[in-house]
């Protein structure tokens, strides 16, 4: 996107913004352009479509970020590695670029270098010793080619952990009406309410329309978590790891406690970002929200009930007109599908792992 | 690139937050040239003196086994044993609960595994010859070049490690608390609230401890039943203490001295043509601990070099057992021979294969081992004398596990206080 052209847009749209009634300070607009390079987020992409970045062999990045469901997970609770469940909605990963906090309880707030690696290394993800990672990715001679002409020199876990986030720098919002502004005038009155009334850019404010902070907003827990075992386990692992006191009693998912082990934190959830939203059902951490409806119908009620809720939610008396006309707000804010050959990876892998064939030769 | 990266993998770790064995790997290197290096000068100084005294009064003689020692930190008691038996065919203590213990020490198989090198964990192959479980519990130290001081160790290092069991911790914990039957089980023989992942290894290596065999017709002929060997494995006997010298390493109860050696034994074929297997090659490298020179050029496994890292221990593996070999070829480190009667040859010929290829590291390679001069009967005797060394084959059926079941009932979540 040209930069001239974007900042019409913003004015544009900050415009609106300031005829709204009841206006609280927003500053929701089009996201900035990413910069990325070609050849590093090419790699990036084999190896996210790649099962052989997980320990047995067996799932990829996109077996849980699924491109047609905007890079999220379509289940309530993603999937686990072979063996074991999930016990969190796997999120989209469209504009996760743009991101300083990751994970729905935000223990990653550093970069997406040790995201992937979370992402790669975690039990009950990838379960994957990168070392034995960079020996598989040696041994594939496509990837001895893309990482020399990305300029990494030879495979190595610290550059996969490069090229994946260069590759997730392409997945950015493509053609959404917000930005493009060709929203329908339903969506239109949406917006206003979604700034006014509505409240809800007191949390969901800027380009991404998340302040990127913790809140608890008393979803109800997704008992499945508890009631299947391969969940659970995962679950446990995570708490144990997290060194959360008593976890085999635990009966609800701490959120952002995890981070600072402050009760005041408990059911805390980072604020998720509402683009993409078209593809990315079901909502919320542990996906117990099917539609945007009852997103709305939520949030209409004033959230959910927890002792710890925030002081922001309270019942928002909305006719069901204006429901409709918030969900359309919401939809505006969706681009196109992200699942052309661009964005996934559509070139079978490899059956079997050629040998070097003068082995004793070279060297390793 | 391998400096920087090095540093990173190994002290940064799997996880985010520093843990996930390759800090542990780093650790172990660490504890290997500090404590544990005294340790093997120790092992190397005894078997020094031990040779010394071989040269004056003979080596031990060949005696029969008797009971296993048993650690005074874990007692053997019938319901830990029972416990040991389930997790030792329990898949579950691994990633992807696929690959458990019994996996790749099969009971049909030898308690070991029938291919030069061990099937690994899904999606990937080991570069080592599965050893069996039976009469481990006698060695002092487990492994091929002896890398770990106990079963409970052992079982450790096998079900966390990327080619084996590939499976953490916490997550083999967070299972076993889900399963009921398993956390009384480990209640009554721990006394623990909830099962411990360390505690699972100790269940086990007691379970090994029972996994013995001390009824040979060897042990039988040595506890006076003149009857339990036949004329020809008695010429064998003789050829193994006399002509053949086997018995200066093979020697004592266990038929081996626990002390390492280099016999000769050429490197696996496999590594020039299967890409699996050189991937796992280079890893191995990796995990234990060589230099980035080392990495790029080691062409074979240096065995006990791993641990010491001095040169002249490249090449070098422990002296195994020949007990209960009946049941587990193939044979050697890395499974290059896939009967007795190859073994017998290799040996004859002073350390090499038919096609004569041998260690790459002759320099190291024991003066023990010279060409026999075995006639064809000679050979014929010496493998039936092999054979004494192992009795009946052991077979257990696998038990039946217990399942997991729901930690909370549906009531219980819904009257959960938020
Ligand atoms: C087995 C399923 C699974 C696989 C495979 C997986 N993820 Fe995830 N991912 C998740 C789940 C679940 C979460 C949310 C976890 C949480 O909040 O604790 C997540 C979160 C993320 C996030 C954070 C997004 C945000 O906005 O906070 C990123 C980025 C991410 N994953 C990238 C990746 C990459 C890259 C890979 C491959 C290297 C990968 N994931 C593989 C399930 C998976
Ligand atoms: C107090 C801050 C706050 C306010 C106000 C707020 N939200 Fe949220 N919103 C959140 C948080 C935090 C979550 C994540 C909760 C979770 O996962 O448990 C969330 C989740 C969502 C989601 C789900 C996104 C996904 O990908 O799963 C949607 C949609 C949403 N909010 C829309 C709205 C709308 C519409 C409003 C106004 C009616 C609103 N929010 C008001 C904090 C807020
Ligand atoms: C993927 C295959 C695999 C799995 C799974 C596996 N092992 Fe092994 N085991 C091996 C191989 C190969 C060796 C030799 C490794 C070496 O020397 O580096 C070995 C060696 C051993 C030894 C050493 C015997 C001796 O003579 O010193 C014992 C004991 C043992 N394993 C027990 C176990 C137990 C207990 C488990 C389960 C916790 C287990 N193994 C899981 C393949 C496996
Ligand atoms: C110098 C010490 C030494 C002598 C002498 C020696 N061995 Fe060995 N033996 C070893 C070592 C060390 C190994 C393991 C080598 C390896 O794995 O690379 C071994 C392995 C074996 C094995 C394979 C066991 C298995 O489980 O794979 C058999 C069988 C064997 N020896 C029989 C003999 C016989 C028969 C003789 C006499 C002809 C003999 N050995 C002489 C040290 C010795």
């Amino acid at each position: 996107m040209q930069l001239g052209k974007r900042r019409t847009f913003l004015a544009a749209v900050l415009g609106m913004v300031l005829i709204a009634p009841a206006v609280i300070a927003a500053d929701i607009g089009p996201l900035p352009a990413l910069k990325y390079d070609e050849a590093k987020a090419e790699l990036g992409k084999r190896l996210f479509f790649d099962p052989r970045l997980s320990g047995n062999a067996g799932i990829s990045c996109a077996s849980c970020h699924v491109p047609e469901n905007g890079f999220g997970s379509p289940t309530a609770l993603s999937k686990g590695y072979p063996g074991s469940g999930n016990f969190r909605n796997a999120p989209t990963l469209i504009n996760t670029a743009y991101k300083k906090i990751w994970l729905h309880d935000g223990r990653i707030g550093t970069n997406l270098d040790d995201l992937t690696r979370e992402m790669i290394t975690e039990d009950y993800i990838m379960n994957m010793d990168m070392r034995l990672m960079q020996e598989r990715l040696k041994q594939d001679p496509v990837y001895v080619r893309m990482f020399k002409e990305a300029g990494y020199g030879e495979p190595s876990n610290g550059k996969v952990r490069k090229a994946i986030p260069e590759y997730l720098k392409s997945l950015t919002s493509r053609n959404v009406p917000f930005d493009n502004g060709t929203m329908s005038t339903a969506a239109r009155r949406g917006m206003k309410l979604f700034t006014g009334k509505a409240g809800c850019v007191r949390c969901h404010d800027g380009p991404l329309f998340t302040d990127q902070k913790p809140h608890n907003t008393g979803v109800p827990e997704n008992f499945d978590l508890f009631l299947d075992p391969m969940n659970h386990q995962a679950f446990l692992a995570f708490a144990m790891f997290q060194g959360i006191e008593n976890y085999m009693n635990l009966k609800r998912d701490p959120g952002y406690y995890n981070v600072t082990l402050d009760k005041a934190d408990m059911g805390k959830f980072i604020t998720p970002t509402l683009r993409e939203l078209k593809y990315t059902a079901p909502y919320m951490h542990n996906g117990m929200l099917e539609t945007l409806e009852d997103v709305v119908a939520f949030y209409n009620a004033g959230g959910g009930a927890d002792s710890n809720k925030s002081p922001l939610l309270k019942p928002l008396g909305l006719s069901k007109e204006e429901r409709s006309d918030l969900v359309a707000f919401l939809l505006s804010l969706s681009g196109d599908p992200l699942t052309g050959e661009q964005y996934v990876w559509k070139e079978p892998y490899p059956e079997e792992y050629e040998a070097v064939t003068n082995w004793k030769e070279v060297r390793n | 690139m391998f400096g920087s990266e090095t540093v990173d993998t190994r002290s940064v770790s799997r996880g985010m937050g520093g843990r996930k064995g390759v800090l542990g790997c780093w650790f172990l290197f660490a504890a290997l040239m500090t404590g544990w290096g005294a340790g093997c000068a120790n092992q190397a100084g005894g078997a020094m003196a031990a040779g010394a005294k071989a040269e004056a009064s003979g080596p031990p003689p060949l005696a029969p086994l008797g009971p296993p020692p048993i650690p005074p930190d874990n007692k053997q008691t019938p319901e830990k044993i029972e416990l040991g038996k389930l997790l030792f065919f329990d898949a579950r203590l691994g990633g992807d609960a696929s690959t458990g213990c019994s996996t790749c020490h099969e009971p049909a198989q030898g308690w070991a595994w029938a291919e030069d090198f061990s099937r690994g964990y899904p999606g990937t192959v080991h570069w080592r010859n599965s050893q069996t479980i039976i009469n481990a519990a006698y060695y002092p130290r487990n492994f091929w070049a002896g890398s770990v001081p106990s079963l409970e160790e052992q079982a450790r290092s096998a079900a966390r490690g990327a080619v084996a069991g590939n499976g953490e911790n916490d997550i083999m914990e967070a299972r076993l608390a889900l399963i009921p039957e398993y956390v009384e089980r480990f209640r009554k023989v721990f006394g623990t609230e909830w099962p411990l992942i360390r505690d699972a290894w100790r269940a086990i290596a007691a379970y090994e401890r029972t996994l013995v065999q001390t009824d040979t017709p060897l042990d039988r002929y040595l506890r006076g039943d003149e009857s339990a060997l036949t004329e020809q494995q008695l010429r064998g006997k003789k050829l193994f203490e006399g002509k053949a010298g086997c018995i200066r390493c093979h020697n004592g109860a266990m038929a081996t001295d626990f002390d390492y050696y280099n016999t000769g034994v050429p490197p696996n074929r496999r590594w020039e043509e299967d890409g699996l297997a050189q991937i796992t090659f280079r890893f191995e490298q990796y995990v234990k601990g060589q230099t980035e020179e080392g990495y790029r050029t080691a062409k074979s496994d240096w065995g006990f070099y791993y641990r010491t890292k001095n040169r002249w221990d490249k090449g070098k593996f422990r002296t195994p057992s020949l007990r209960y070999t009946m049941y587990t070829a193939p044979y050697m480190h890395n499974g290059v021979f896939y009967t007795l009667e190859e073994v017998v040859d290799f040996y004859d010929r002073g350390g090499m294969d038919e096609e004569g290829r041998t260690t790459p590291f002759p320099e190291n390679k024991s003066k023990l081992i010279k060409p026999l001069g075995l006639t064809d009967e000679e050979k014929e005797d010496l493998l039936a004398f092999l054979e004494a060394f192992s009795g009946e084959e052991i077979i257990v059926e696998a038990p039946e596990l217990p399942e997991y079941a729901p930690r909370f009932t549906r009531q219980e979540l819904m009257e959960a206080k938020k």
